[in-house]
This record gives C-alpha cells, sequence and structure tokens, in this order.
C-alpha cells in the first residue's frame, strides 16, 4: 500500500501544475515576447501608449538605436516620419492613444527632446531653455505635460513642463475636455482632418 | 547700517532680474513652459530620477544620503501621498512607473542582492512579487495609462528584451 502513495502523487502533479499556473498574482497574463513577427534581437527602452495598444521600444537599425512603433499585439510596425537620421533614439513616450510620441533624439552635439504628432505629422523640438539636456523623458498620456529629467551642476533632477499652448490634448475615446481650454488647445483643424490616418 | 540696506537691495535686484531671466528662458524654451512651482518643490530634498506621468499622478525615486524611495505625489494638490508598505530601508528602486488612477505602482528594485520587479496597489496597501519567465533580471518598467499592461525591459540570455504582461 505505501508503494502506491507516491505514483497518487506523481498523478496529481499535473493537476497541481495546473493550480500553480492559474494562481499567478492578480491573474496576471503573459503576452509572448518578443511581440509577433519581430524575431528575437535585443530590444531596449519600452514604452506602452495610455491604452495599452501601441508599443514603442528602441532596437538597432544599422548600427543605431531606433525607436520601433508597434502594434503590440500583431508586432506590425507603424511608420514614423521625422526621426530618421536623428539616431541615436531614447527614452519614447506615447500618449494615450498614441497620437504623440516623445522621445529623446541627437540634434548636433546636444540630446533634444522632440514630439512627433502622428495626426498633423508635425516634429515639435523641445529645447530646455539654458541649454541644458535632458537624460530621459515622460509624456503624460493626454499630452498636456512633459517630465524631463536632466543632470545640472552633478544632480539629477526632475523638471515638470506645460505642453498645453503647443499640443492638443490625446483624451480616451468619449471623455471630454474639463474645464476653460487654454489658448491653442481644441480639438479639431488639422487634427480631426487626420484623424482617420493615424490610428 | 549702510551696508545691510545695499545688501538688501542687491539681493531684491538679484531676485527680480533673476526672475527676469527665467522668464524670459521660458519663452525662449519653443513652447516648453516651467511648472515653477512644482519644479522647486522637486528640487528640494535630494535628487529625483526616473519619472512617470500619468493623469493627475507623478511618480518618481527620490534618493537622500545614497537610499532611494520611492514617491507618487498628487499634482492637483502638490503633495506627496503616502505609499505604506511599498518602500523598505534595505530596498533601492530603480524604475517605477504608476497608471492613470493612481493604483497600480509598478517597481523594479534591488532587494537582498537580487533585482526584482514588484507590483503595488495602493488601494489594498498590498505589494506583490512578479515571476519573470524565463527568468531575466529586470531593469526598468513601464505600465499602460489604463493599468492593463507592463512592458518590463530585462536582461536575458546575454540580450535585453521587453516582456509584456497583461493586468486583470
Amino acid at each position: 500500500m505505501q508503494r502506491r502513495r507516491p505514483l497518487r502523487l506523481l498523478g496529481a502533479l499535473p493537476l497541481l501544475l495546473a493550480l500553480a499556473g492559474c494562481a499567478a498574482p492578480w491573474g496576471l497574463r503573459r503576452q509572448p515576447s518578443p511581440p509577433l513577427g519581430l524575431g528575437q534581437e535585443s530590444r531596449q527602452d519600452p514604452a506602452l501608449s495610455g491604452d495599452g495598444r501601441l508599443l514603442a521600444s528602441v532596437v538597432e537599425r544599422g548600427g543605431r538605436s531606433t525607436v520601433l512603433l508597434q502594434e503590440r499585439r500583431s508586432g506590425s510596425t507603424v511608420p514614423l516620419r521625422h526621426l530618421r537620421g536623428r539616431q541615436p533614439h531614447s527614452s519614447p513616450s506615447l500618449s494615450w492613444n498614441g497620437r504623440y510620441l516623445a522621445l529623446l533624439v541627437q540634434q548636433g552635439p546636444q540630446r533634444l527632446a522632440v514630439v512627433e504628432d502622428r495626426a498633423t505629422g508635425q516634429l515639435h523640438p523641445l529645447p530646455l531653455p539654458g541649454g541644458r539636456e535632458p537624460e530621459r523623458l515622460s509624456l503624460a498620456p493626454d499630452a498636456s505635460q512633459l517630465a524631463l529629467q536632466l543632470v545640472e551642476a552633478g544632480q539629477t533632477r526632475v523638471e515638470l513642463y506645460d505642453l498645453r499652448g503647443l499640443l492638443e490634448p490625446d483624451l480616451p475615446p468619449g471623455q471630454p475636455l474639463s474645464g476653460p481650454a487654454p489658448a491653442g488647445v481644441a480639438l479639431g483643424g488639422a487634427a480631426l482632418r487626420h484623424l482617420g490616418g493615424w490610428r | 547700517m549702510k551696508r545691510p540696506a545695499a545688501l538688501n537691495l542687491l539681493r531684491r535686484v538679484g531676485l527680480i532680474s533673476g526672475l527676469a531671466g527665467a522668464l524670459a528662458l521660458a519663452g525662449c524654451g519653443g513652447g516648453l513652459r516651467p511648472l515653477i512651482g512644482l519644479n522647486l518643490q522637486l528640487a528640494r530634498g535630494g535628487e529625483v530620477r526616473a519619472p512617470s506621468l500619468a493623469g493627475p499622478w507623478l511618480a518618481l525615486i527620490r534618493s537622500r544620503e545614497g537610499r532611494g524611495r520611492v514617491e507618487l505625489i498628487a499634482l492637483d494638490r502638490n503633495a506627496p501621498v503616502p505609499l505604506p508598505g511599498l518602500n523598505r530601508p534595505d530596498a533601492q528602486p530603480l524604475s517605477v512607473a504608476v497608471d492613470q488612477r493612481g493604483e497600480h505602482l509598478a517597481v523594479v528594485r534591488q532587494l537582498e542582492g537580487r533585482t526584482e520587479l514588484v507590483l503595488y496597489r495602493r488601494s489594498l496597501q498590498a505589494l506583490q512579487p512578479i515571476a519573470l519567465q524565463p527568468a531575466g533580471v529586470p531593469r526598468q518598467v513601464q505600465l499602460s495609462a489604463d493599468g492593463r499592461v507592463l512592458a518590463v525591459e530585462l536582461s536575458r540570455d546575454g540580450r535585453w528584451q521587453v516582456d509584456l504582461l497583461e493586468l486583470p
């Protein structure tokens, strides 16, 4: 009788393993990585759009760090217009629907924060006052603010900047503009004409 | 007696010219307008790095005397909010990300010689380690603003890779 116990335990092992798999923390589900169609190349600096639909990351292209924008589920590449020749790219950050991609690029000897507006096709360079250079950035999902990490007098610091006079908001679908919009902020115009093309 | 008065005058002139300079620089910033009050507060109390903006929240890592702490700042009140159970004196955070509701914070941290990824739920004040499969060493984490997807940069098999994890 005692010999049968190990066999019973072995029989229960698949069930135990299955239960353990279901007990992942707070029901986490893992998406195969890398996304479909991307191979096993080195990939850094991931950033997700606010709705999680798009993934930006930095990969090596021709020996240069280059940002790649993709549909997260399919892995299909989304074209970017203005970033070629401005490598190395780093620290991408996306707005809620992925209309705006903010990142750091190289301009001459300096690192420069820029925002590509995929709706209008514009590139917005964002030079820091005083000629300082950013190290990392984070774009607010609605594109109202930008946080920049920089080094000044040997100390790493973070500064916040208001972008509402520069960029139209990129809000979740159905969310109205709240409060009076600052000058230059309104949904419509060029952005609405391009809506069909960039999503 | 005259010297302190002259010094005060000089200080005032210096302050005014500094403010004018800052305003002029802000005007030349190509659309970047600094949030001066917030920036002054961020500059106090040690180095800050690894910013993550989402809605009314700014998450970052503040270092004092070699120790790092995750901070969550409510931008509408310009004040940090408590994160009970997240920071430990023996842990060194490397990267943090917050969602739009300020409910989830994902953190990469070094603890007891290991580098781990943890997810903090603010409403529950609960911290959950997240195992990476296959195993890898995380370096950086990003969270979608809707709080549903995590993107983790990690070292695995001698390469930098990105893992994507969906939250319920």
